[in-house]
């Protein structure tokens, strides 16, 4: 295990990490024991609502309702940027004119050909 | 949808019929009214726009339930994400399976911050987890195999090899009567072998 490479796209296990092991500073266990408080709280709130026998309603969770919110509403904080121009026109505008190009070039060249007689209708199912 | 989505969606909607019929906007206009149902979570508690002080940072890590100094938002590139927390893109199938969640299908607990991408990040699609053999080995093994047996088959139609064949010998003159042909007449001889 001491040679463990992970894959380009994956991550290392948190339990193969090297400092997990060799990082025991007083800031490191400082800043964990701050996240477990937190989770601590959101533990209590939630089992408080669970647990609790005059409760009807379901239980509202403001972290996905917030995550929806940011999810729907993008274009509050759209800024026109050289990036966001750019792939706009590149999924909005261009294929636009390209699909025109190409269909328009394909139709063309096939009527020519149906014109002149030379058209192969494959899978032709009536004469 | 959860049911406080379709809440929400309904909240939403009824805003919207509420602002068309009567809205001090006449016409389109009604419809982009900034006017908000009170029922749902107040603006302080929806994600905002980029911080740009070190107090709208910690006011926003702690909406999110983070520790000031976790909070990291998403860089500002006018993509829209706002002060939304920038997580590790990790899957969760990377989380403990062990661990008693709230919600164990998901494997996250409640108040927990989302990433952006959760929606891809559950555990019946993308996968970011650690593979079991390293990614250059598997590469080699795949492709190595692939390739040898594409060039062998290549080989195979380029110098094809079998058993050695000629034209099929028939008996009695070469089958004279059965082709119809003249009985009186005398069949030519062919001779198939040399002793």
């Amino acid at each position: 295990m001491a040679d463990y490479r992970e894959a380009p796209l994956a991550t290392r296990p948190k339990t193969l990490d090297p400092a997990e092991y060799f990082n025991l500073s007083l800031d490191q266990r400082r800043a964990e024991e701050e996240r477990a408080g937190l989770r601590a709280q959101l533990k209590r709130q939630y089992q408080m609502q669970l647990n609790n026998p005059h409760r009807k309603e379901l239980i509202e969770d403001p972290a996905l309702t917030r995550w929806v919110y940011a999810r729907t509403n993008p274009y509050n904080h759209f800024r026109a940027t050289k990036k966001t121009s750019l792939l706009g026109g590149l999924f909005g505008v261009v294929p636009l004119f390209v699909l025109y190009y190409v269909l328009k070039t394909d139709r063309d060249k096939k009527e020519e050909q149906i014109k002149a007689g030379t058209y192969d209708r494959k899978f032709k199912l009536a004469y | 949808m959860s049911p406080q989505q379709l809440n929400m969606a309904a909240v939403g909607f009824r805003n919207w019929a509420r602002a068309l019929s009567k809205g001090k906007q006449p016409g389109f206009s009604a419809l982009f009214s900034q006017v908000r149902a009170a029922s749902g979570p107040s603006k302080g508690m929806l994600p905002g726009p980029y911080p740009q002080t070190p107090e709208e940072r910690a006011a926003a890590a702690k909406k999110y339930n983070m520790r000031v100094e976790d909070y990291e938002p998403i860089p500002d590139n006018g993509e829209g994400y706002g002060d939304y927390p920038q997580l590790p893109d990790r899957s969760q199938h990377e989380r403990d399976p062990w661990y008693s969640w709230d919600h164990p299908d998901l494997r996250r607990n409640w108040g927990e911050p989302i990433h952006w991408d959760f929606d891809m990040f559950i555990r019946n699609r993308v996968d970011t987890s650690p593979s079991p053999v390293a990614w250059h080995t598997m590469c080699k093994h795949l492709f190595g195999f692939v390739g040898f047996m594409l060039l062998m088959f290549y080989l195979g139609e380029k110098f094809p090899s079998y058993q050695p064949v000629a034209p099929k010998q028939y008996p009695y003159s070469n089958l004279h009567l059965e082709r119809g042909e003249d009985p009186e007449k005398q069949p030519e001889e062919v001779k198939h072998f040399n002793i």
